[in-house]
């Protein structure tokens, strides 16, 4: 097993800041490619790193990050053959005819209607996360936001010095008990990347490779890494590639990072659940509602998963995440097989395969997620269904191959509607089409005795705004750039 | 019922290639908008493709100088003379639209059923090893048995059945079914579900336990004596020619299904030679004792596979009609047939460096997936009958056909309302 060069990795792959409650997420194009070079030579060591702090009196009240698109990189001066390094998905970005058709964004959520990254908006070329904290309080995301805020405006006032623009921004809010709009408890399963120095049950231990360049993944080969064929900037700044080419790693301890803001139609998600649900004479059946849309997601509202607490939510905000679906519902009469989190990460139970079998397939397609909410923060329920404006989801995940993580995710075992045995069930969450073809079904099966029940013409309650791939640099990849 | 399949290769006239691109380009917009009645109305294609190789896109590190040549394939119910003869009459449309471009095709004032007949006949190349997803089902019964289970489920879902057993769901179900004249052909004829074959797998296992030293030596001088001097694969998806790929990804993802075919070269010499044969009896032989049952090597996404060997064994194609994505079947492949894959593959040029036929190749996931990509070919024109059918639904219809017929227990009958 590697050891990870923590110091040397940007902090939110492997740390989520949960307590850092508030944060800005500057999308932005670089107008002087000279000045911003300049200032990355000079302020790379302001980013933050995955290292461990032990004292957390020492840990800084502002966090910051960086991720560059494909085109950013390009505007920042790299030559051509070492833009040509890079995995298609990236060079390519997330707009494609392709891309767009596997990744469902179609209709409300073509990218011709998004309000950032579509071909319509200005050209993103990085991402400047902004995180903040007041130390004196736990848990106030008003202060946290002060800090947040006032930090952000310290580097605003240099943006025109850097010679970089803001296209477009958004604040991202985290909850004490992570709920996001829909009102379920979110973010509790995350794979641990093997060698980080995190703990935790070992079926969620990934390869390091999965999730960073420079490492082995879990086929126990190197992932596809950019490495530079042609000479540029102070070489000896990079490592060279661990597999042995003798060419200089750009990506290593970097990885790439998928952005995706999602809208979350609330009140359409708990009417249409209340619907499905209602008593004989038409009123809410709340009990029956909040099943469903546990049934739907995989876990109760309070985080607890249904497979293991298949009648009714405890109660109490759960974290419970060492559990299978092989041994206690292989047959699906707990949670669903098209349910969201157990299509997503199917765990020990991949369609008709043993456990061992299960879970390295699983592991062969997690992502590390770093969701934030914005607009209102808001806990939808089958009562609570009205928030004011618009409200979602900054999707954020990290992986090192996009095309066999993040999109088989979203295609293969989202918008796809054949897993396990099914017929016409798409993910119910992130899978659904807004506009099916004619006569084309869109169901959720709940498996059950005597008999499956179907849940039919369903709806989609998500719509992209806006998204793009970002490659997620090393601190050393970060204070190269500067030289180029 | 039997399927069988065929596969025509024939060189293009010399300057016509583009406009046959242009024709096959044409057919699949038929196929897609539903209107390429001819494969439809012939009610026994299950797949059908045409694609253009050799055209000046060889991805293989070529320098040979080769000739434009159409490939086509169809996937088909019954016998094979039976099928080419009334194909060759009632789609003649079609075929003439297309091999009129090929070399040695009948002039238009002389073409009848029978030259062009002969001509597919005389062109036909033979297979190396076929395999079917679902053994025996026609595209007759394949529909019908969609439309079977449809209709079971709504009835299912018309009213609640708390309470009731699975015994009594189970002859409530058969009686609504069989009242519909739609299903009539459940009372005409059984079906039974493919087995695996016990005796035929331990005679296969017998024969290899008896050449187990013969394939050591083997695999000893394959390693020492050719693997050591491969050239080998070392590209990562990331060199792939981009273009070439926005092309390839052009073709796909539209339908539930989709369509992967594959040009390789042989390597050069006898031995590379005979262990390809082998692979391809060792395949044939599981293929029609274990593979009978909707996977292929544990792979369960596979309708219609198949290897051909052509130009005087120094050239391999690869036919494959799967579910889903890319990234899903090449993984798979990975996971589950590694060893099978490399047994075939590495005997042809520029595979992933392998050792004793065995390691390396397709589990290096990287460089295999590389390798995929780069020695796949444009499929220009792709018909699938049922492309909404995952081959699980299709061997899970014929089975909800097969319980409902029969008579259950509470426990089989719990077993039968599962599958819906």
């Amino acid at each position: 097993m590697n050891v990870l060069e923590l110091e040397d990795i940007q902090g939110y792959v492997v740390r989520g800041y949960a307590h850092m409650m508030y944060s800005r997420f500057a999308y932005m194009k670089i107008t002087d490619p000279r000045a911003f070079r300049k200032w990355l030579s000079l302020s790379w060591p302001d980013f933050t790193t995955a290292q461990h702090v032990p004292d957390k009196s020492k840990i800084n009240d502002t966090h910051l990050n960086i991720g560059f698109t494909h085109a950013g990189l390009k505007k920042l001066g790299m030559k051509a053959q070492n833009l040509a390094a890079f995995s298609r998905e990236f060079r390519e970005g997330m707009v494609s005819p392709h891309r767009t058709r596997i990744l469902g964004d179609s209709d409300s959520s073509a990218p011709e209607n998004w309000i950032w990254g579509g071909p319509k908006t200005d050209e993103i070329h990085l991402c400047l996360m902004v995180f903040g904290r007041d130390k004196g309080h736990k848990d106030d995301l008003e202060r946290d936001k002060a800090v947040c805020i006032r930090y952000f405006e310290q580097l605003e006032s240099r943006f025109p010095d850097m010679g970089v623009e803001v296209v477009y921004s958004l604040d991202g809010a985290t909850q004490p008990d992570n709920k996001e709009h829909f009102g379920f408890r979110d973010g509790i399963s995350q794979p641990i990347i093997e060698g980080s120095g995190r703990v935790g049950s070992k079926d969620d231990v990934v390869k390091a490779g999965e999730f960073i360049y420079g490492y082995r993944n879990e086929f126990g080969v190197y992932p596809d890494t950019p490495l530079l064929t042609e000479n540029q900037g102070n070489m000896n700044l990079l490592s060279t590639d661990a597999e042995g080419s003798g060419k200089k790693d750009f990506g290593r301890n970097g990885t790439m990072m998928v952005m995706r803001q999602l809208q979350q139609d609330v009140e359409g998600f708990w009417t249409f659940l209340n619907e499905k649900t209602k008593n004989a004479d038409g009123s809410i059946n709340e009990a029956e509602s909040l099943k469903l849309g546990a049934k739907i997601m995989g876990r109760w509202q309070s985080g607890a998963p249904i497979t293991l607490f298949p009648e009714k939510d405890p109660g109490v905000i759960s974290d419970i995440n060492d559990f299978g679906y092989a041994k206690f519902d292989s047959d699906g009469l707990k949670c669903p097989f098209g349910s969201h989190l157990r299509r997503t990460n199917p765990r020990d139970s991949v369609d008709d395969h043993g456990v061992k079998e299960s879970l390295k397939l699983s592991n062969q397609h997690r992502i590390i997620r770093r969701a934030r909410l914005y607009g209102e923060i808001f806990e939808g329920s089958p009562t609570n269904r009205k928030p004011k404006g618009e409200v979602g989801l900054l999707f954020t995940c990290f992986n090192a191959d996009i095309s066999r993580q993040f999109e088989f995710l979203q295609y293969t075992w989202g918008n796809l509607p054949k897993i396990k045995e099914l017929y016409n069930d798409p993910d119910p969450i992130i899978g659904v089409k807004e506009n099916p073809k004619p006569g084309e079904e869109q169901n959720f099966t709940i498996q059950d005795v005597p008999v499956n029940r179907t849940i039919s013409g369903l709806q989609r309650f998500i719509t992209v705004r806006g998204g793009a791939y970002f490659f997620f640099p090393s601190i050393s990849a970060i204070r190269y750039l500067g030289t180029i | 019922m039997r399927q069988n399949s065929i596969t025509v290769v024939v060189p293009i006239v010399q300057g016509k290639v583009w406009e046959l691109l242009l024709r096959l380009a044409e057919i699949n917009k038929e196929i897609d908008r539903g209107t390429a009645s001819e494969f439809e109305q012939l009610g026994v294609v299950h797949f059908a493709r045409w694609l253009v190789i050799d055209h000046g896109k060889s991805y293989i590190d070529d320098p040979t100088k080769r000739h434009p040549k159409l490939v086509f394939v169809v996937d088909f119910d019954g016998n094979l003379a039976e099928f080419v003869a009334k194909f060759c009459s009632e789609s003649s449309n079609t075929i003439d639209s297309v091999f009129c471009f090929c070399e040695g095709y009948p002039s238009a004032e002389n073409r009848n059923p029978q030259n062009r007949t002969s001509y597919l006949q005389r062109n036909l190349v033979k297979d190396a090893a076929v395999y079917i997803g679902a053994p025996g089902r026609t595209v007759k019964q394949i529909k019908q048995e969609r439309e079977l289970r449809d209709a079971i489920r709504s009835f299912l879902d018309s009213k609640s059945w708390v309470g009731v057993s699975a015994k009594s769901i189970h002859q409530q179900v058969k009686s609504h079914v069989l009242a519909d004249s739609r299903f009539d052909f459940l009372n005409k004829s059984t079906v039974s579900l493919p087995k695996i074959n016990i005796p035929g797998l331990v005679l296969v296992g017998l024969i290899l336990i008896l050449l187990l030293p013969l394939i050591i030596v083997w695999l000893l001088i394959v390693h020492f004596f050719y693997e050591v001097k491969d050239k080998n694969f070392t590209m990562k998806r990331s060199g792939l020619d981009s273009a070439y790929m926005t092309e390839l990804e052009s073709y796909e993802d539209f339908k539930y299904q989709n369509q992967f075919s594959q040009l390789v070269d042989m390597k050069t010499g006898w031995v590379r030679l005979a262990t390809i044969k082998a692979m391809f009896l060792l395949s044939r032989g599981l293929i029609k004792t274990v593979f009978v049952q909707g996977k292929l090597m544990g792979i369960p996404t596979i309708h219609f596979a198949k290897w051909v060997m052509f130009e005087d064994n120094s050239r391999v194609l690869f036919f494959s009609n799967f579910d889903g994505s890319w990234q899903q079947y090449l993984g798979d492949f990975i996971d589950n047939s590694g060893w099978g894959l490399t047994g075939i593959f590495s005997n042809t040029k520029v595979f992933p460096k392998t050792n004793f036929l065995l390691t390396g190749g397709a589990y290096d996931e990287e460089h295999f997936l590389a390798w995929s990509r780069n020695s796949q070919v444009v499929t220009q024109a792709w018909y699938a009958a049922y492309p909404d059918l995952s081959i699980k639904n299709v061997n899970n219809n014929t089975k909800i056909r097969s319980l409902l017929m029969q008579s259950l227990s509470e426990r089989q009958a719990k077993k039968f309302l599962k599958l819906i």
